[in-house]
């Protein structure tokens, strides 16, 4: 399924401050658009030019197959790929933490491997395939370590748990869920302040030891 | 975050035409690059994504092991060739970051990953290294993480790689290639010591980029460890941590590497007291003097004095281990 | 049918304890695994990623907003060039004080001075009270955008020299007032009577200050729905505090103001009060004229939703030979900002915890230029708890009595502040359960004395107690024509799993399946609940929502007409009396007994860690928790509570420390990297026991919280372990390697 979606919202009319910036066009009548390199068109802007134009110049395109589900967006090379899901694509299940890489809460699977989409530039996985936790469940059925986090109650206030699912299913996928130990060490990449850890290393045994195809 | 330009390199020559303007920066994983330029650290007005670059690789050559540059941190420790001829390596990688970040995350780039000393990631403090002439916000302030070898009055950070930690006792090269061609530089060269440049991390040129490491062979494999101390069991920057490795004739050290992550502003190497094992006897009293060799010329500031007790303590930790005398 | 209104806010007690299904699981409840009973009504929500948090309401016309902070600690701010920012691509607009539309309820009163102290109120004037302050707030069509325009804005201020190093300024402190019947200063028998006693010690204890951290930032979503009223999603445990502080803020009726919080990701105290960015946030939005969407990011939750106030404590405390307790001296100093005066009484505790004849305690505060602190999980009580229950344990080792038996030794019977019976206490058998649980008899009294595989091994334990109370609560109960039952109250769930608590008490009180019955919360229009604080939802909620049920179920015998002796079938009385529902709203609050009582909750917490000599790291190798919290209803998230408790007072022992470098006044480890919350591999299995007796006076479904006890203790627990297995008594958290770290020099 080809799926067109780009939520960015065009500023309006309205919005725009300075009459300068309307000006712009006109302005800028003697550049010729391909001369307008992105990093050009921002100092354009901050130089009191059209941020419209600006804008046009400094979206990329991007191809992402997300969760089965191919999407061409135009986005800014600075946006990441967790920004892009929650912000663009309204896929809010993978969640926001930190931004910095230290919490795990935005972990999601690129080509299968697990990642923290925070740290990730969504021009730089352009072309592959991205899983976030929308995309585990088949259907009404829950994917089996959904539902082990279930039983086990492997969270409480639910925030950091899309993260977790998704690193739990990556952890059983490596290897990485042979003992206790090593699914701590494993998994030490997503905070929980709930303190559930008990309880997901539970679930995360209990999936690996029902020996499922996950 | 700045906007920016980005161009998706083809051929390690585009690669090498980009970097040669200024403002542009390498991207590969992005871990620690798109973390500065969130925080401010940096602002390029282009990257050049070399992740699509044929440095992937981890092969044998005639006289050890070759890392591509973009192998994955993950890749690496979980390689089959690592794990059997460098299984220092392996466990150095494992100690650092989360299996999300390593996933992500390259030799090259854990490389030249850069301190992370909280004066340097706060751009409202001084920090010589982010801003040549600011200051050492650490040097008086906060300094519980910071160096007790080699620093200096212009900058007291550490370097935060585990991996080149094990690079370093490994005395693995780093393999670069500018304009003029490409160089071999010894690990223990490749890192500076502050001085007077702290905006400097290292000796690679502006215009030159990592292709790999070369990994000699050597009789470490059955007794080597390593060790990081850190405030939590995982997912931490090391206080102090240890590569050991040993090379036994009996219970003879017929040949000892020892380095050190969290004490200096690079790879700590203890040349001095690997010298001093040699031909000792595997015991817990040569690991004690040896370790008393490697803290000569340590120094400590108002928080981290325990680095002098932690560092020789974590230094017979490690080499008891790596012997096997736990 | 129009809506009956039931008042019975004096309840009578005597159908206490009545509700047959759970005492059949009794046994199972004593010591519940991770797998029993059932799972989260909104579990699925959750592991399906379709649960939504504040800032995720796609809004049409959203735009976003950043905030600014002040890179001073104390000043006025000179300028503020917002220029560059304001060219900026996507910029809509920069608020600042020079420029912010007014919040009248940040205006003194006519012919009224400025108050002394206020909440922060946020771009009202120039001054800058912390470092980190909001000072501006960018909007932008995207959030890069508005994250870039933010660094654009550059402010020049005059500075003044500040203080943010509470040791150095205890001789500042001050009496604070009175708060929740808590006074600061109080005494009992003869002062300073411990230094007369045969064995005594004397000691300070310091915490540094620790930050909730919840997983979820906090974010609020603005916006205004006509001239005067608007609608926020925020991050809130009360949504009707919030409609309430928000609507003094802007001088608008409650009603006009709709609050949102269906799902809060963690809080633990963060989320009990209206913060400067959720003004913020609405000002925004009022000035872009679209909804505004603003996330604070991880740096901001260290110095904007509170912390656990650091807090210098000192105890003296004595005893007889035989472990007879003589006297408690009390004294502690806590930080609040210079703005507001942030009082928690850590004190308290020295004052009921143990029958002592002689107990006086003195509480003051400093006032510093950081940002206010706000109750973090157990507060007051979790920090005193740590001075005084490790003061009991260093006191056991001087008078060489377990640590156990000193504590029976000095049981309390009866509440020895009040005199009054206490309405339920097992905590004598929590001792024993857990006790028996960590295996207490394999300790060696004897410090430092057991190695295994080459690490010092100790065992430590503490107890711990938090006030219970019911709080007024309204519950609306729907019978559907299909059979389900929706209950409504403005309740917000920031974890513990109320919805799920709830549902267990409707379902076995209405005699349906749990599958029958909704529980809608976060929503302001409800009707009132008490803020998800001082561990007090289940008692309070959990009794409006079994009154409004019992309520409901004699409507339908009132249909009937048959008595009351038959379980109704809801849905063919609902057919046969021609009705598409049937619903009660029933008031419930607590009645006099609350003046005869003294209640609490208890718990207690084993602890056994592994030190490494060396390197002087602490592994947590085993934990038992016991809660003596009455009835439980839900075994699942109740262990599940227990367990994450545990886990905050692991932090609180061994890694949590919010660390300022006081030349500047600012904070330097605001991030995940430097400040070390629990990771999966610092933390074993926990053990959660429960002495699971129903407490028969404070509510009809004898439940009490346990969202604070869960905490409280745990960290004088570990710290008392490491005493055990090393002989080192850290009195400063955390306990961190450097601490420990041993190396002697050899020859």
């Amino acid at each position: 399924m080809e799926k067109e979606k780009n939520h960015s919202r065009p500023v309006e009319e309205s919005d725009v401050k300075d009459n300068s910036r309307r000006d712009f066009l006109k302005k800028s009548a003697l550049m010729t658009a391909v001369a307008l390199t992105p990093v050009a068109a921002a100092r354009a802007a901050e130089m009191h030019m059209d941020e419209r134009l600006a804008q046009v110049f400094e979206k990329m395109p991007l191809h992402l197959e997300i969760n089965g589900v191919a999407h061409n967006l135009m986005v800014e090379p600075r946006s990441t790929l967790l920004d892009i899901l929650r912000e663009q694509l309204d896929l809010t299940g993978t969640k926001k933490g930190c931004d910095m890489g230290q919490c795990g809460a935005c972990t999601v699977h690129v080509d299968g491997h697990r990642v923290n989409s925070c740290l990730t530039l969504g021009i730089m996985v352009n072309g592959k395939k991205v899983t976030t936790i929308e995309g585990l469940a088949k259907g009404d059925q829950l994917h089996p370590m959904q539902e082990a986090f279930l039983k086990h109650d492997g969270f409480q206030c639910g925030y950091c748990t899309p993260g977790q699912i998704m690193s739990a299913v990556a952890c059983v996928r490596e290897g990485h869920a042979n003992s206790e130990h090593e699914i701590r060490e494993y998994m030490s990449g997503n905070i929980c302040r709930c303190g559930a850890y008990p309880n997901i290393v539970n679930a995360i045994q209990e999936v690996k030891e029902g020996g499922m195809a996950i | 975050m700045k906007q920016f330009q980005y161009q998706r390199a083809s051929t390690q020559q585009s690669v090498l035409d980009a970097i040669s303007k200024p403002g542009t920066k390498i991207i590969a994983g992005g871990t620690n690059l798109v973390d500065h330029m969130k925080h401010g650290i940096i602002a390029p007005d282009k990257l050049v994504d070399i992740t699509h670059l044929p440095l992937k690789g981890i092969t044998p050559t005639k006289t050890g092991i070759h890392l591509g540059t973009l192998a994955l941190n993950s890749a690496v420790a979980e390689d089959a060739l690592v794990l059997q001829k460098q299984p220092l390596i392996s466990m150095a990688l494992r100690a650092g970051s989360s299996q999300q970040l390593r996933n992500m995350a390259t030799v090259g780039g854990n490389i030249m990953q850069r301190t992370r000393c909280t004066y340097f990631y706060d751009t409202t403090m001084p920090c010589n290294k982010r801003e040549p002439g600011t200051g050492c916000g650490a040097l008086e302030g906060y300094n519980r993480m910071h160096a007790i070898f080699g620093a200096s009055d212009k900058c007291i950070a550490v370097h935060p790689s585990d991996m080149c930690v094990a690079l370093a006792a490994l005395g693995a090269s780093v393999i670069v290639v500018g304009k003029k061609g490409q160089r071999l530089i010894p690990f223990n060269e490749f890192h500076r010591l502050p001085d007077d440049h702290p905006e400097l991390d290292n000796h690679l040129a502006k215009d030159e980029m990592i292709i790999g490491v070369d990994i000699p062979d050597n009789n470490f494999a059955k007794n080597s460890y390593y060790l990081k101390v850190r405030d939590r069991q995982s997912y931490a920057f090391a206080l102090v941590s240890v590569a050991a490795a040993l090379e036994l004739s009996g219970t003879t050290i017929k040949k000892a590497r020892l380095a050190m992550g969290g004490v200096a502003h690079k790879p700590w190497r203890l040349f001095e007291a690997e010298k001093f094992m040699e031909g000792k006897p595997v015991s817990e009293d040569t690991f004690k003097q040896a370790a008393q060799i490697a803290m000569q010329g340590a120094k400590a500031y108002e928080n981290n004095a325990f680095k002098l007790k932690l560092a020789p303590a974590s230094i017979v930790e490690a080499l008891k281990h790596a012997a096997g005398i736990v | 049918m129009p809506t009956r209104y039931i008042n019975r806010s004096t309840l009578q007690h005597s159908n206490i304890p009545t509700i047959p299904p759970l005492q059949q699981q009794m046994n199972k409840l004593n010591h519940p695994k991770s797998s029993t009973g059932p799972s989260r009504v909104d579990g699925r929500l959750k592991v399906t990623g379709a649960a939504k948090y504040s800032a995720e309401y796609e809004l049409s016309g959203l735009v976003y907003g950043v905030l600014v902070g002040s890179t001073i600690t104390k000043g006025v701010i000179k300028s503020i060039d917002t220029q560059k920012a304001l060219r900026a691509p996507g910029v809509l607009a920069v608020i600042t004080h020079f420029n912010t539309p007014v919040v009248p309820g940040y205006v003194p009163e006519k012919g009224k001075p400025e108050p002394e102290k206020s909440p922060l109120r946020v771009f009202y004037d120039d001054k800058i009270v912390f470092n980190g302050q909001p000072i501006a707030l960018v909007i932008a069509d995207t959030f890069e955008r508005a994250q870039f325009a933010g660094s654009l804005v550059k402010a020049e201020y005059t500075e003044d020299k500040h203080i943010t190093r509470l040791t150095d300024h205890l001789d500042k402190g001050f009496t604070p007032g009175e708060m929740f019947g808590m006074t600061p200063e109080y005494s009992r028998g003869t002062v300073a009577a411990w230094n007369t006693a045969p064995v005594k010690l004397e000691q300070e204890y310091i915490i540094p200050s620790e930050v909730h951290n919840p997983m979820e930032l906090h974010a609020c979503i603005a916006r205004w729905d006509a001239e005067n009223k608007f609608t926020v999603w925020t991050k809130t445990q009360g949504v009707k505090e919030t409609q309430n502080e928000l609507a003094a803020f802007f001088k608008l009726p409650p009603e006009n103001i709709q609050v949102n919080s269906k799902f809060v990701g963690g809080a633990f105290g963060s989320a009990l009060q209206v913060w400067s960015h959720e003004v913020a946030a609405v000002i925004g939005a009022k000035v872009v004229k679209r909804p505004v969407k603003l996330l604070l990011s991880r740096q901001d939750m260290f110095t904007s939703v509170g912390y656990r106030p650091h807090t210098w404590q000192k105890i003296g405390i004595g005893a007889t030979a035989d472990g007879k307790l003589v006297g408690i001296t009390h004294n502690a100093v806590g930080q609040t900002s210079a703005y507001e005066d942030f009082a928690e009484f850590p004190t308290g505790v020295s004052r009921y915890l143990y029958a002592c004849p002689n107990v006086d305690t003195h509480y003051k505060i400093v006032s510093l230029n950081v940002g206010s602190p706000i109750w973090m999980r157990g507060p007051g009580e979790a920090t005193g708890t740590f001075a005084l229950e490790s003061a009991i344990d260093e006191l056991s080792y001087q008078l060489n009595i377990d640590p156990i038996e000193l504590r029976m030794k000095n049981y309390a019977e009866t509440d020895p502040q009040s005199n009054k019976p206490y309405s339920s206490k097992f905590l004598n058998e929590a001792y024993k359960m857990g006790a028996e649980h960590i295996g207490w008899s394999e300790r060696s009294a004897k410090p430092g004395s057991v190695t295994k595989d080459g690490l010092l091994v100790g065992y430590g334990v503490s107890g711990g107690v938090f006030s219970a109370d019911r709080e007024p609560a309204t519950v609306k109960a729907t019978m559907m024509a299909d059979g389900m039952l929706v209950l409504q109250t403005a309740v917000s769930d920031i974890g513990p799993g109320t919805g799920t608590a709830m549902v267990a008490v409707a379902a076995e009180t209405m005699g349906i399946p749990a599958e029958k019955v909704r529980f809608d919360l976060g929503d302001s229009s409800y009707p009132n609940a008490p803020q998800q604080g001082g561990s007090t939802i289940a008692s309070s909620v959990g009794s409006a929502v079994y009154m409004a049920c019992t309520d409901l179920k004699e409507k339908f015998q009132q249909l009937i007409g048959n008595g009351g002796k038959d379980q109704p079938d809801y849905v063919k009385v609902l057919k046969e009396h021609n009705l598409n529902k049937l619903e009660v709203v029933t008031d419930s609050k607590a009645g006099s007994e609350v003046d005869k009582y003294q209640m609490y909750s208890w718990s207690v917490h084993f602890v056994v860690v592994h030190v490494h000599p060396a390197t002087g790291v602490v592994k947590v190798d085993k934990v038992a928790c016991v809660a003596d919290s009455g009835r439980i209803i839900s075994p699942k998230t109740a262990r599940s509570q227990i367990i994450g408790g545990a886990v905050m007072g692991i932090g609180m022992a061994l890694t949590e420390e919010a660390v300022y470098d006081h030349r500047y006044g600012r904070l330097v480890n605001s991030n995940f990297v430097d400040y070390h919350v629990p990771v999966n591999a610092d933390i074993p299995q926990i053990e959660a026991l429960f002495v699971n007796k129903p407490d028969p006076i404070i509510n009809p479904i004898g439940a009490k919280g346990m969202g604070e006890i869960s905490l409280i203790g745990m960290a004088a627990a570990v710290a008392n372990a490491v005493y055990n297995a090393t002989g080192k008594r850290i009195r400063t958290l955390p306990i961190t390697p450097d601490k420990l770290v041993e190396w002697d020099v050899v020859s």
